[in-house]
């Protein structure tokens, strides 16, 4: 999906949704700063920020803001994932900021 | 009212729609967790939003210009901000993003090295425009990826495009008194394309520079343009060729060496073997 495709999704959302954003990458992350992904209350709606590398982790911290968690910066430390030889080859640390999206789709807000 | 991200990308693509650049700010760090999230946005002389401060907001602003190079058109970065937090300095980290009208590139002659470089440089994200005097090659059916197709007078070949310093014109015409009446138009102006190619031999290029110097262009201006244009890759056919103008754009605009990774990096060399085990324990 092309970035603007994203931006227009983000821009009609409906549903409560996070925003996951690379905000800093160092090493050899899969996508790089910038890079996006939109996460429903039970999926990933559009965009990611690495596949297999990491992404998991940043879906859960996606959860916490559907629960009324703050907004914050998630680190994700992909250097470990290099020695498992898992098919997802990456080495890079990378700051992901997570927000809602649409805090005025939320109930609670 | 803090804009949230979603309110942004719609003023992202207003802009974009329009043709503006606009640059959007987010603050992901910051001891005050109050401030966390706060955005704000600037396009031209427009602005929206909050990171917490005027004086924040100030001086994004006042950054954003050197964070960003004029000829980029995407960009994406975190910076850290001192400011005054009650009667004490705190750091606030911003993460900025610039979004603006894609790149153009501008394919002068519509023949068989333009199809694929067209093609290549709309892989790239670019705006392409393709121009030639023949009709039946200015043809939009022979440059389905291109957003413009156009039949110019070489006389007068950039008429009513506003080039600039973002803009990309690759020189590919069929004869060097073309690339000529290109070149003089491109180099009189006053801001002219960041990125200026032109194909040809050595001695095609030659006899161009020649008719510059007799036109009374100096060395300095003469070296503005890319010519021969494109990387040594060695490839002959017309998409061989497009990759290694594109490799060049792409080199212009990433900075790199230009040279293989594995030379580059020497993997084997520094770690493996006798004498990469030396470097090793030296790393």
């Amino acid at each position: 999906m092309d970035e603007k495709e994203l931006l227009g999704q983000l821009a009609t959302l409906r549903e409560p949704a996070v925003l996951a954003t690379i905000v800093s990458a160092r090493g050899s992350t899969p996508r790089k700063t910038g890079a996006r992904m939109l996460v429903g209350r039970d999926s990933v709606i559009a965009g990611t920020v690495g596949g297999g590398c990491g992404e998991g982790e940043v879906i859960a911290a996606a959860e916490e803001l559907f629960a009324g968690g703050p907004p914050r910066t998630v680190r994700v430390d992909l250097t470990d994932d290099f020695t498992t030889w898992s098919p997802a080859v990456c080495g890079g640390i990378m700051d992901v900021f997570i927000e809602r999206a649409n805090p005025e789709r939320f109930d609670d807000s | 009212m803090n804009p949230s991200a979603a309110q942004v990308a719609a003023r992202v693509l207003e802009a974009l729609e329009r043709g503006q650049r606009i640059y959007t700010a987010v603050v992901t760090g910051a001891r005050d967790p109050a401030l966390i999230g706060r955005r704000w946005w600037l396009s031209g002389r427009r602005h929206g939003g909050s990171l917490g401060s005027p004086a924040l907001d100030e001086a994004v602003a006042a950054a954003v210009p050197a964070l960003f190079p004029p000829r980029e058109s995407r960009g994406a970065l975190s910076r850290d901000f001192r400011c005054q937090d009650g009667d004490r300095a705190a750091t606030v980290t911003v993460y900025i993003e610039l979004h603006g009208p894609p790149a153009r590139m501008v394919i002068v002659g519509a023949g068989h090295i333009a199809i694929p470089l067209s093609r290549m440089a709309a892989m790239l994200g670019m705006r392409v425009e393709v121009l030639d005097d023949r009709a039946d090659f200015a043809a939009a059916d022979r440059f389905p990826e291109a957003a413009a197709v156009r039949v110019i007078d070489f006389r007068d070949p950039f008429a009513d495009m506003n080039l600039g310093p973002s803009d990309h014109v690759v020189l590919v015409t069929r004869g060097h008194s073309f690339d000529y009446e290109c070149l003089v138009r491109l180099l009189r102006m006053s801001a002219p394309p960041g990125y200026i190619g032109m194909i040809g031999s050595r001695r095609r290029v030659r006899a161009t520079h020649e008719q510059l110097v007799r036109e009374g262009f100096t060395t300095d201006e003469m070296r503005r343009v890319r010519a021969p244009v494109g990387l040594d890759l060695g490839g002959q056919t017309p998409a061989e060729i497009a990759v290694s103008v594109v490799a060049e754009i792409i080199l212009f605009h990433a900075g790199g060496t230009g040279v293989p990774l594995v030379e580059k990096e020497r993997v084997v060399e520094r770690f493996f073997g006798d004498r990469g085990a030396r470097h090793a324990a030296e790393d």
